[in-house]
């Protein structure tokens, strides 16, 4: 069991290494001067001195250690890493950390709030189309499931936002996170979310239907409702694993949702940050979020190991069996 | 059976349903109930802008023009929509010589912190913002601040009738206590009648009035400034009749506000060019007359409909974005000539070959614009007037480090840029044209152009200075290293509520005034 | 369920083909077919709702969506199942190799990979690769295909996984079978039908990242029609002329459809017994 852990916890570490490692030079070799974004967005009028200019620029260049060669770079920031100090963001020069601090709350929530959905969603009408399989119902639920996955999302933000919002009027658009503000977003999530844990319900439940021992139990006669709950509790390992897929997805932020609604959450502010060239920010980012997705792959392989003791002995090997 | 398990399930997703509402519900009430009696004591005015102050701290790029805007800086002087130039925080103003300029501060000002806003404050903010803002520069570096006495500044000049009144009205001026480290709400101190509370970077700013202001009172007691990057969700807000005053409402969104009672559009006129910058290294771009038959090619009067949604006016010059110089908006390229750029074109030996497409030597006359932002639509349009004179046109649309890059490498052959074309001509036009402008990308060396820049910069007479850069107008739209296109559109939503605001063509100066005031709320 | 399975090919399977191939035969007849000049920009005309000469109406510079639409499709199709191509072979082949040499330091190496890639902000690469080779559809390509392949190298190792345990592959073991043979004959058709399955479903997905990401400049670049890029363009005036989108909507619909019945169809034939996997 500590053999495991110890395992377990080196292939993290040695993730978060290579991750951190390939994000910093890739962001360093991709052209496009931090300091000129900075330096350089919107001035209002153009500068003939470009001596002063050339001469800030280096100030600022050695202030955030830009002159260093990127080795040196990346070793300083392991060090600051090492002292829990991910470094202050160029843009607004507070800390990285508070920054993200800030938001991740924002991005849980939503994250959580649209998982639930995207879950309840998925498996009501997945059992739904599974047990009427072939039927109009079914067909309807995966014409819509189909459209869902087929239409951009900015679609259902822009007219739910026109409907709720402007038409009904029983939504308001500000630039706070709040529970009153929740539904929207995660309603939009849910939806887009869904359809993929639905298509997994499906056929999953489809195929157990149809084994040996389901017909069986069929013809002799037991109760629609015991059936479906083991056809039920066989369904739930594939759909833990789309959850702990969607859920990364969720947490590292949800781009085009949060800027329509927007939701102050973290895929907005890490875009921003990407095309503002804010390295630390970046980086500091991209580390919060392989911990968060290491975190999430431990933690289902625990629920697999208790829901599914055959996990024990299989090994890893089911457990992705659906990734 | 299934009838039976499927109203099972349905019963499962109503109980969810309701539950979550539930949930939801007593979430909701303290929060409106507290909302509900802060408007009866206290009106609140929201404002939505695409972006906020990245810090607080005036002399960071751009923070001051937010902090400006929301009514908690200012300047010594500013400037009124009629682009006259009034005192603010200064008295008045006076030029002594032509290097020396007196300016008399207010009596008895504070800032928020109870400091005296006296000379040697207000030199020490200059100075500051001088040492740490570069975008100050161009207003600041010929200036040299003495205190004459307590409320009396002398400037003097290193060149010779410097608009100095006009150089201390530009957001990045502000006055502010330069003692104070300006990092969080507590330790910023500036002078504006209203003082910021709150600051969350990215998605707030909330300001409330400043009991010390030195000027009349505003009615409104607290301004939030949130920010909503998407443009069509800026837009919905103020169609929702929450946010009182939406910035920078993209022009696709206007036909939503047709027939809107709540909310008016405003469209100032901006002084503002959006532009094409072409590259003069590029063996093909070094002829004039391919860049003459470029300008020519355009429709300007279908462009402003395609890419700005009619929301502007054609403009064939670049000064003349600039309302004082509306005179010159067809001074060259009066209409859309493709006959001309056609001639052009063969007079440079480019021939059109059987595919259509010009060529000379067996290479294909082509161009390539480099597109950002917004602009994609305007580069397509562009891409269609430059194919049909049978050039090969490509547009790459992509960030904007791929601009920079691209000039920095040399690889480009022409790129969109807005500027501003308030403010003094000299500066303005020397920036962009002459060799050592930060603005001219594209190498563009013109020795009449040094000359009359020259000329410009010693001429003391206002009326012989404005016929000067008029002249350099001209004379640059003729050799057409640029072309210019129409004053970038701005629209902001204003909702019907809010009385006293007025239109503006530089936005951080008329956002949040003392006399703006709202009426009774309607019932939202 | 039994329903579904007559015969040799599938319902599914067919009804996918035949929607599949009237959509092959529009997007390919696109110049006989289409109306006007996907390219041709006329300003009196912008804008305008579907009517009798512009079945789909015009965007906002005066083209026929329906022709564009029409002119997209082979851009648009051609892209994205070219990358989802890619994406499956290298997937197929890494899952193959981990799951093969399970337990050696090849399948830690290639896990740490995928692990790595899947944690890591796409946003981030897609920049990245658009600024260091340059914008335009084939870079676009790279970026995708570089992330997508993980998804089907994880599911290709975990089916191996488990086959591997299974009798007739420990029998070829026992007889002597080479790794090559076994991983060719035994394995790979067996671990094509789930990948293959998640594949059909993963091309609708793939689509709206090609819209997604334009705003980067990673795509078709102007004018060509591509349906990705067509749905970005179209968000501009989506509230006034939601019928600029109309006709990619549709579209991607019609082909995310068929490549669903395709996917289902597939499932039932290559993988009757098997417990499905998706």
């Amino acid at each position: 069991m500590v053999y495991v852990l110890v395992r377990k916890l080196l292939a993290a570490v040695l993730t978060l290494f290579c991750a951190t490692l390939i994000l910093f030079v890739l962001t360093r070799l991709s052209p496009g001067d931090p300091v000129k974004v900075l330096l350089g967005r919107s001035a209002e009028v153009a500068m003939s001195d470009t001596a002063a200019y050339q001469q800030k620029a280096d100030e600022l260049r050695s202030q955030w250690g830009l002159d260093q060669s990127v080795t040196d770079q990346y070793l300083r920031w392991v060090t600051g890493l090492l002292k829990l100090d991910l470094g202050n963001s160029m843009h607004t020069g507070r800390p990285v950390s508070t920054e993200i601090a800030e938001r991740l709350p924002a991005t849980a929530l939503l994250a959580v709030a649209a998982l639930l959905l995207q879950l309840v969603l998925g498996l009501v009408f997945g059992a739904l189309s599974a047990i009427s399989a072939g039927k109009w119902s079914d067909h309807v639920i995966r014409w819509i499931c189909v459209a869902l996955a087929s239409i951009p999302v900015f679609v259902i933000g822009l007219v739910f936002l026109l409907w709720f919002a402007v038409r009904l009027g029983v939504y308001e658009i500000s630039s706070e996170a709040s529970l009153s503000r929740l539904w929207l977003p995660a309603v939009t999530l849910g939806l887009i979310g869904a359809p993929q844990i639905i298509r997994v319900v499906r056929a999953n439940m489809l195929a157990e239907l149809g084994q040996l021992y389901v017909q069986s139990a069929l013809a002799r006669g037991l109760a629609l409702r015991l059936i479906i709950r083991q056809v039920m509790r066989s369904t739930l390992l594939p759909v833990l694993t789309m959850a702990s897929l969607s859920l990364a997805a969720l947490i590292s932020g949800a781009v085009v949702v949060e800027s329509i609604f927007a939701w102050p959450g973290i895929g907005k502010y890490a875009l921003d940050s990407i095309l503002l060239k804010d390295y630390p920010v970046i980086q500091g980012y991209a580390f919060v979020m392989v911990t968060a997705v290491i975190l999430i792959n431990l933690l289902t392989e625990a629920v697999y190991s208790i829901l599914d003791p055959r996990i024990r002995r299989k090994g890893v090997a089911t457990s992705e069996s659906t990734a | 059976m299934t009838f039976h398990t499927r109203s099972l399930i349905l019963l499962l997703l109503a109980t969810i349903l309701v539950a979550g509402c539930g949930n939801n519900a007593p979430a909701e009430h303290p929060q409106e109930a507290a909302s509900g009696n802060v408007q009866q004591q206290e009106q609140e005015l929201i404002i939505a802008g695409q972006e906020i102050a990245a810090s607080l701290d005036p002399v960071q790029p751009l923070t001051s023009s937010y902090l400006r805007l929301a009514g908690a800086a200012e300047a010594l002087f500013q400037v009124n929509s009629d682009g006259q130039i009034e005192p603010s925080l200064a008295e008045g103003a006076e030029e002594i010589d032509a290097n020396t300029w007196e300016i008399k501060l207010r009596p008895g000002v504070q800032f928020w912190s109870g400091a005296s806003v006296d000379a040697a404050a207000v030199i020490a903010s200059l100075e500051r913002s001088k040492a740490q803002d570069l975008q100050a520069q161009p207003f600041l570096s010929d200036l040299t601040f003495t205190a004459l006495d307590e409320l009396t500044i002398q400037v003097k000049t290193a060149g010779e009738h410097l608009p100095v009144p006009l150089n201390l009205s530009y957001y990045q001026t502000v006055i502010h206590n330069a003692e104070a480290s300006h990092d969080t709400v507590e330790t910023m101190d500036m002078t504006g009648m209203y003082r910021v509370v709150e600051f969350v970077p990215k998605q707030r700013l909330v300001l409330e009035i400043n009991e010390n202001y030195w000027g009349d009172a505003p009615t409104i007691s607290r301004v939030v400034y949130e920010e909503i990057s998407d443009g069509q969700t800026r837009a919905l807000s103020a169609l929702s009749g929450r946010t009182h005053v939406a910035l920078n409402i993209p022009v696709t969104s206007l036909p939503e506000f047709t027939g809107s009672d709540a909310v008016d559009i405003v469209a100032a006129p901006v002084a503002n060019s959006q532009t094409i910058y072409l590259n003069l290294n590029q063996p093909q771009l070094q002829d004039v007359r391919v860049r003459q038959a470029l300008s020519w090619a355009i429709d300007r009067e279908e462009l402003v409909l395609l890419a700005a949604e009619g929301q502007s006016v054609p403009i064939s010059t670049w000064l003349s974005s600039n309302p004082d110089y509306a005179e010159a908006r067809d001074a060259v390229y009066d209409r859309v000539n493709q006959e001309r750029a056609g001639q052009l074109l063969d007079e440079a030996g480019w021939l059109a070959g059987d595919d259509g497409l010009r060529a000379k030597d067996g290479k294909v006359l082509s161009i390539r614009l480099m597109t950002w932002g917004g602009d994609k639509a305007l580069g397509e349009a562009l891409q269609n007037y430059w194919s049909q004179i049978g050039i090969q046109a490509q547009v790459q649309h992509g960030d904007y480090s791929l601009i920079e890059t691209a000039r920095e490498s040399g690889d480009w052959d022409a790129s969109i840029e807005a500027w501003n074309t308030f403010g003094d001509t000299y500066t303005l036009l020397a920036g962009q044209y002459s060799p050592e402008g930060s603005a001219n990308y594209g190498s563009y060396e013109d020795e009449q152009t040094v000359a009359l820049l020259e000329e410009m910069r010693t001429e003391t007479d206002a009326e012989a200075k404005r016929e000067l850069a008029l002249q350099v107008n001209t004379r640059v739209a003729e050799q057409a290293p640029v072309i210019a296109l129409f004053p970038r559109p701005h629209l902001t939503a204003v909702s019907s509520q809010l009385e006293g605001f007025k239109e503006h063509f530089r936005q951080f100066e008329n956002v949040v005034k003392a006399d703006l005031s709202l009426g009774t709320a309607r019932a939202n | 369920m039994n329903r579904l399975r007559n015969g040799r090919y599938p319902l599914s399977l067919t009804a996918g083909l035949v929607i599949l191939g009237l959509i092959a035969l529009l997007v390919a007849g696109a110049p006989l077919l289409a109306p006007h000049d996907p390219l041709e920009q006329k300003a009196a005309e912008r804008l305008e709702k579907p009517s009798a000469s512009h079945l789909l109406g015009t965007d906002r510079f005066g083209r026929d969506v329906l022709s564009r639409t029409l002119h997209g499709g082979s851009m648009t199709l051609g892209a994205s199942v070219l990358a989802l191509a890619s994406a499956l072979a290298i997937g197929l082949l890494a899952g193959l190799v981990a799951g093969m040499f399970h337990r050696t330091w090849v399948d830690v190496v290639l896990m740490r990979i995928i692990d790595t890639l899947m944690a890591f902000p796409f946003m981030v690469l897609a920049i990245v690769i658009a600024a260091l080779f340059g914008t335009g559809f084939i870079h676009l390509l790279i970026a995708i295909v570089s992330v997508w392949w993980v998804a089907f190298a994880r599911l290709t190792r975990s089916v191996v996984l488990q086959l591997k345990s299974e009798t007739s592959i420990a029998a070829a073991q026992v007889l002597g079978a080479g790794t090559t043979v076994i991983l060719m004959r035994e394995l790979l058709p067996r671990a094509m039908s789930p990948v293959l399955i998640l594949a059909t479903f993963e091309l609708g997905s793939l689509i709206l990242t090609l819209s997604a990401l334009s705003f980067l400049g990673l795509g078709a670049q102007p004018p060509s029609p591509e349906w990705g890029s067509m749905l970005a363009d179209g968000r501009d005036h989506f509230l006034q002329a939601p019928h600029i989108l109309l006709g990619p909507t549709l579209f991607i619909v019609m082909t995310v459809l068929a490549f669903n019945l395709i996917g289902e169809g597939l499932r039932d034939r290559l993988d009757p017994y098997e417990r499905a996997k998706l």
